[in-house]
């Protein structure tokens, strides 16, 4: 049982001064390097990605907005197609696309029975309780994000909503303004520091994801309070409950998958491209999680 | 005397310009204009049985044309492409795409149900160009969504972003991918086709 214990803590403290290596050769924010994948291919057109990435965020000084904003005005005309995601495992990610489909459109009956047989504020509370549960991940990546705000955010509503809020069943914390949810995962803590999100890939059943994020997700695995309680695999015949981990995040995923569902379908009907629609939604939105 | 009537006067050519242009100051005047008579249309108990309900659209549609700058949408969403584009070509393209977004767009704004839409700010890019920034709250959740706008005679929009995802990049990426080995004339019929 120690030596269980102590394998796991191992784990999860080499991964903290991995991660501060990878701050240490990028360097902060370092926006060459986190672009990196796509824009070595093309780097015309990353200028005028980039003037529209800075000038939507808040913190530009107006005089570089206007600057910014020059070089946006004529982007669409004049620039060659836009940058296009590091894909190089097409065949596999399409593959993979198409298999998540089809596996969608078979749990979508049992999707629907679900919504039908569990009220929306059961399913919230269900989501609470686990998002609530998880509260390291997103703490241990806004520390090491050095956000002490978003951490103290984190760390008051994980108490507030603890305690009065039922194990966190019902989420009080949000009704003020200065305890919003947050969403932090070693992915974005890898963007952070200035890692670029590689390629892009699609798993089975998890969706779609980058070669950075998939080793956030490692990550955000090692920080999961589940693996700590119950670890991930059967360790030397013990008698541990390793596949509750699974269990409970599975149902997780499973308790999410209406509204997810919904997105989606959204997504495809809009699209005439639903793969490459996919794609540049998860990019598109990871890049913006980074930034804030 | 003559000040009043000169108030009267310019409310009254007010009221005239509003609706039909959607124009006005700021762009967040405009936007929120145009939101408005959006969301008193939503409301409207008249059109909630099925029998109004394609007059509601109608009206939606009209709505929602007027704030929206559909040339520059498309015009952005094609990029570099749009120039491979003949003038006729470009015209079929901005209406198979208009008609589709319409079509996927409003279902969404159709299940509308008392969600408040806070402005928050508004940002010059350039001279003519502005970026609005508004969170819709309702159900539990709280979405980002921002508007870029151009000043064409009036404010337009022609991006919606919503929660960082740009609509209009999104759609740019959809276009480079299939015009890289299909000719305009297939994208327009893929459009047509889809919407």
């Amino acid at each position: 049982m120690t030596l269980h214990l102590l394998y796991r803590m191992l784990a999860v403290c080499l991964l903290i001064p991995a991660l501060t290596l990878a701050a240490g050769c990028n360097g902060k924010k370092s926006k060459a390097a986190r672009d990196f994948a796509p824009q070595a291919a093309q780097p015309a057109e990353a200028a005028p990605a980039q003037a529209q990435n800075a000038a939507s965020r808040p913190d530009q000084a107006a005089a570089g907005d206007a600057a910014q904003a020059e070089a946006l005005a004529d982007d669409d005309l004049d620039a060659p197609p836009p940058p296009s995601v590091y894909d190089p495992l097409q065949g596999w990610n399409r593959f993979w696309f198409t298999f998540n489909d089809y596996f969608y459109a078979g749990l979508r009956p049992l999707v629907i029975g679900y919504k039908t047989v569990v009220p929306e504020f059961a399913r919230t509370g269900l989501k609470n309780v686990y998002d609530n549960f998880t509260f390291p991940i997103r703490f241990l990546n806004a520390l090491l994000q050095l956000d002490m705000t978003k951490a103290a955010r984190e760390f008051g509503r994980f108490l507030i909503n603890s305690t009065f809020g039922v194990g966190g069943l019902v989420d009080l914390a949000k009704s003020d303004p200065n305890l919003q949810p947050g969403d932090e995962d070693f992915g974005q803590t890898l963007g952070y520091y200035g890692m670029g999100e590689g390629f892009y890939i699609v798993w089975p059943l998890l969706g779609p994801s980058t070669a950075r994020d998939s080793v956030g997700m490692v990550g955000d695995i090692a920080a999961n309070p589940l693996t700590w309680l119950f670890g991930l695999w059967n360790f030397y015949g013990e008698d541990n409950y390793w596949y509750l981990s699974y269990v409970i995040s599975g149902g997780n995923r499973f308790n999410r998958l209406p509204e997810y569902l919904d997105n989606y379908e959204a997504m495809k009907k809009s699209a005439i491209e639903p793969y490459v629609s996919m794609r540049d939604f998860y990019i598109q939105y990871r890049q913006g999680r980074i930034e804030q | 005397m003559t000040h009043t009537m000169k108030t009267l006067l310019a409310g009254f050519f007010l009221v005239l310009l509003l609706p039909a242009s959607g124009l006005a100051g700021t762009p967040k005047e405009a936007l929120q204009n145009s939101v408005d008579q959006v969301i008193i249309l939503l409301r409207d108990p008249a059109y909630r049985n099925e029998t109004t309900r394609p007059e509601m659209r109608t009206r939606l549609i009209e709505t929602i044309k007027g704030i929206f700058d559909a040339t520059e949408l498309s015009r952005r969403a094609l990029a570099a492409n749009w120039n491979k584009f003949s003038a006729q070509q470009q015209q079929r393209f901005t209406d198979a795409f208009l008609t589709l977004l319409q079509n996927t767009y409003l279902d969404r704004i159709e299940s509308y149900s008392d969600e408040q839409v806070h402005y928050l700010d508004e940002k010059l890019l350039a001279e003519n160009r502005a970026e609005v920034s508004t969170m819709v709250s309702g159900k539990g959740k709280e979405i980002p969504i921002t508007y870029r706008m151009c000043n064409d005679g009036g404010w337009k929009v022609y991006d919606v972003v919503i929660e960082g995802v740009s609509l209009v990049q999104n759609y740019r990426n959809q276009f480079a991918q299939i015009l890289m080995n299909q000719p305009p004339d297939a994208l327009i019929d893929m459009l047509v086709k889809k919407s």
